[in-house]
């Protein structure tokens, strides 16, 4: 009985939520639910065939977009938590408002092949059990919000626990090149694969030990980028190699790419088909997206090119430098840049993490000559913590002069669009983020987030 | 200032780096070099053996010694004491040599840590000050009124370090934690070693303890009093103040 009243007080809310645009209802019906059926995770996601859970600080939710992908062009009906609510209420939320209106646990259906679910660090431990998984990703582990998850060593030894109760049928995936999650590896009873990239780093504080060769049983080489259109790679297939074209920019995302593709094959999806579904892929809200700037409001269109806006989200130090990386090479004169650097529960309280970031790469494009960095490259400082950011930008030497501070990020959009003559980098914190999607909503830029797919 | 040259010692920089303290080191290299002062950084590491010769030739003419993960941290605790480092770096201190200690590295240079379970580490006994691990987890953002005006950061810890008496600390607390949550004291200041929780980073927001820091640096190093050329610090004041404004 606490069972179907659970499902019925989340669906009410989920109703609530939505008609009243209260929010995406990605949250709090689960969380209510959850109170009234602490079991309900486990009692609805017995009713789906096939879980996949993807955990890790960086790259969850463009994994989860993209394996969905994979999934959904071959047929597959795919449910999961895409609104990057990632912990057992974001869950329970996306199961109440699927499941149909049920009379008894029997009788509740959920019409899905698949489930994937993307888990916090910390959610990891005990939500997984519930989810009774088939495939379990491990992308990485950066230091991030130290003030919620905790140390780096704390986070992989709870992980090592959990693993250690993980049914030995489990497919375990896990990044072959950072040494922290490699060490999962021990911790896991049956077997455990591993993704990787040939001869790169990754930017960050985890250890990579490159040895002679790490036998990655997913392995990218070859990487060319593209500039900001994208990333190619070889990939053996079949004992063959194959050219992947990844629609996305940013070495980071083959990682994602690889894992996605990885835990495919592990549900039998066929190889070929997914690498040529990424010609239809689209990132996911945040990750690298690309969108017009309204033209009327925003600036006069020249071309095409020239009033396009990214938006890629930066979250801690190593995520942050890869963003830096990727975009360095392809920053150019008349091209501007808005960062906005929130202080919310959900971005972190602490705002050192700045300090670890790599922001002096942005400054020392190549790209951008002497007189181009003092004339034509502005850069925006906003957020709650536009301050911090702006004293970041100044000591990764940008000129003081050029950086402009606005906290507030509607007029900081509006200021960045005036005049604008090259690309437009927005580069938000988790909450700025949202901030900025419900900007460019009300904008008819973009639609809301929970409207995504 | 022409000329000058300092080298900063970064203490485990390798181990002891998560928090952002980073910052720190940033913000006394560019605040230098923005004098036309030359900056080395040096780390010094568990493994290092250049490290007795540059104690004895005075190569390192600013220290710091940042936070860590509580592995890194017992690792550190024990090879302070082993390669006997803690001693050249209490030595140096006494000296007049500038240091900034952050969190984990503050609570290494007291007397002792004393861990839920399991004996004292023994410290290096540079701050008069102890500290006890407890189960309190103090975190947010701090603001403290010290000798260098007010100082803003954002502390997260759960040992707890009390001063010893006759200690002076670095400021009394206007809101957050502090070294105990007690005693409304943060932080502890000895010659011209300053041990504090405040990350934030601390030095890039505070830019008077930081020319403090590299005053005393190179009066060491050069003899006599040295005035440092002011700077313009619009936007470090900014961040200080708008800080101060939203969290005291």
């Amino acid at each position: 009985m606490r069972f179907i009243l659970a499902i019925l007080v989340g669906k009410l809310i989920f109703f609530l939520t939505r008609n009243f645009k209260l929010g995406g209802g990605s949250a709090a019906p689960g969380l209510y639910a959850l109170s009234i059926e602490p079991n309900l995770v486990a009692k609805l996601a017995a009713k789906i065939p096939k879980n996949v859970v993807i955990t890790g600080t960086n790259g969850k939710t463009t994994t989860a977009k993209m394996l969905a992908h994979f999934a959904k062009e071959t047929g597959l009906k795919v449910i999961r938590n895409h609104t990057g609510s990632n912990l057992e209420r974001g869950i329970a939320s996306t199961l109440i408002s699927c499941v149909n209106l049920c009379v008894n646990l029997k009788g509740c259906r959920l019409n899905f092949d698949l489930g994937i679910w993307e888990l916090d660090e910390a959610a990891f431990n005990n939500v997984t059990p519930k989810l009774n998984p088939e495939v379990v990703i491990f992308l990485n582990v950066f230091r991030d919000q130290l003030d919620r998850y905790g140390e780096i060593d704390t986070v992989t030894k709870n992980w090592c626990q959990a693993l250690k109760k993980l049914s030995s049928e489990t497919a375990v995936l896990v990044n072959g090149d950072d040494a922290n999650i490699l060490k999962l590896a021990a911790c896991f009873r049956g077997k455990v694969q591993k993704f990787g990239v040939k001869d790169y780093t990754i930017a960050g504080e985890s250890i990579i030990h490159k040895k002679e060769i790490e036998n990655l049983d997913f392995e990218a080489k070859n990487v060319k980028t593209n500039g900001l259109t994208g990333i190619s790679f070889s990939l053996s297939l079949h004992y063959q190699s194959s050219i992947v074209h990844l629609p996305v920019p940013g070495i980071y995302h083959i990682y994602d790419f690889l894992a996605a593709f990885a835990a495919g094959t592990m549900l039998n999806i066929d190889p070929d088909e997914m690498v040529l579904s990424l010609k239809t892929y689209s990132p996911a809200f945040g990750r690298v997206e690309k969108f017009h700037l309204n033209p009327t409001s925003h600036r006069t269109p020249t071309s095409e090119v020239g009033y396009m806006g990214y938006i890629f989200l930066i979250k801690n130090p190593a995520g942050a430098t890869q963003v830096f990386e990727t975009i360095a090479p392809n920053i150019k004169p008349g091209d501007r840049m808005l960062l906005a650097l929130n202080d919310n529960i959900a971005d972190g309280t602490d705002v050192s993490w700045i300090w670890d970031a790599n922001f002096e790469l942005i400054q020392n494009s190549s790209n951008l000559s002497e007189r181009a960095k003092s004339r034509d490259y502005t850069i925006i400082a906003s957020g709650s913590r536009a301050n911090d950011l702006a004293l970041r930008l100044k000591y990764a030497n940008f000129n003081p002069k050029e950086i402009k501070i606005q906290p507030d990020l509607k007029q900081a959009l509006k200021q960045a669009g005036m005049g604008l003559k090259g690309k437009l980098f927005i580069l938000p914190t988790y909450t700025a983020m949202l901030e900025l999607q419900s900007i460019l909503t009300k904008a008819g830029i973009k639609k809301h987030y929970w409207e995504d797919e | 200032m022409n000329k000058m040259k300092i080298t900063i010692g970064y203490l485990y920089g390798d181990l002891m780096n998560i928090y952002g303290d980073t910052g720190n080191i940033i913000a006394l290299k560019k605040r230098a070099e923005w004098r036309g002062i030359k900056v080395d950084v040096k780390n010094i590491s568990i493994d290092d053996k250049l490290y007795t010769s540059d104690v004895s030739s005075k190569k390192i003419n600013i220290y710091f010694f940042g936070g860590g993960q509580d592995q890194a941290q017992e690792l550190v605790a024990r090879d302070l004491v082993v390669s006997s480092k803690g001693k050249s770096i209490k030595s140096e201190v006494e000296r007049g040599v500038p240091l900034l200690a952050i969190c984990g590295g503050y609570q290494l240079l007291g007397d002792y840590y004393k861990p839920h379970n399991g004996p004292k580490l023994p410290g290096v006994g540079l701050f008069p000050a102890y500290t006890v691990a407890s189960h309190d987890r103090m975190i947010g953002n701090i603001i403290i009124e010290s000798m260098f005006g007010k100082l803003v950061g954002f502390e997260n810890h759960s040992g707890k370090t009390y001063l010893k008496k006759g200690a002076l600390p670095l400021g009394m607390v206007v809101k957050g934690f502090g070294n105990n949550r007690e005693d409304q004291t943060e932080g502890c200041i000895y010659k011209n070693a300053v041990g504090t929780y405040m990350h934030g980073s601390l030095l890039p927001k505070n830019p008077k303890l930081a020319d403090w820091l590299l005053k005393k640096a190179l009066e060491v190093k050069y003899g006599g009093k040295i005035e440092l050329e002011p700077l313009n610090d619009t936007l470090e004041l900014q961040a200080q103040s708008s800080a101060i404004r939203k969290f005291g």
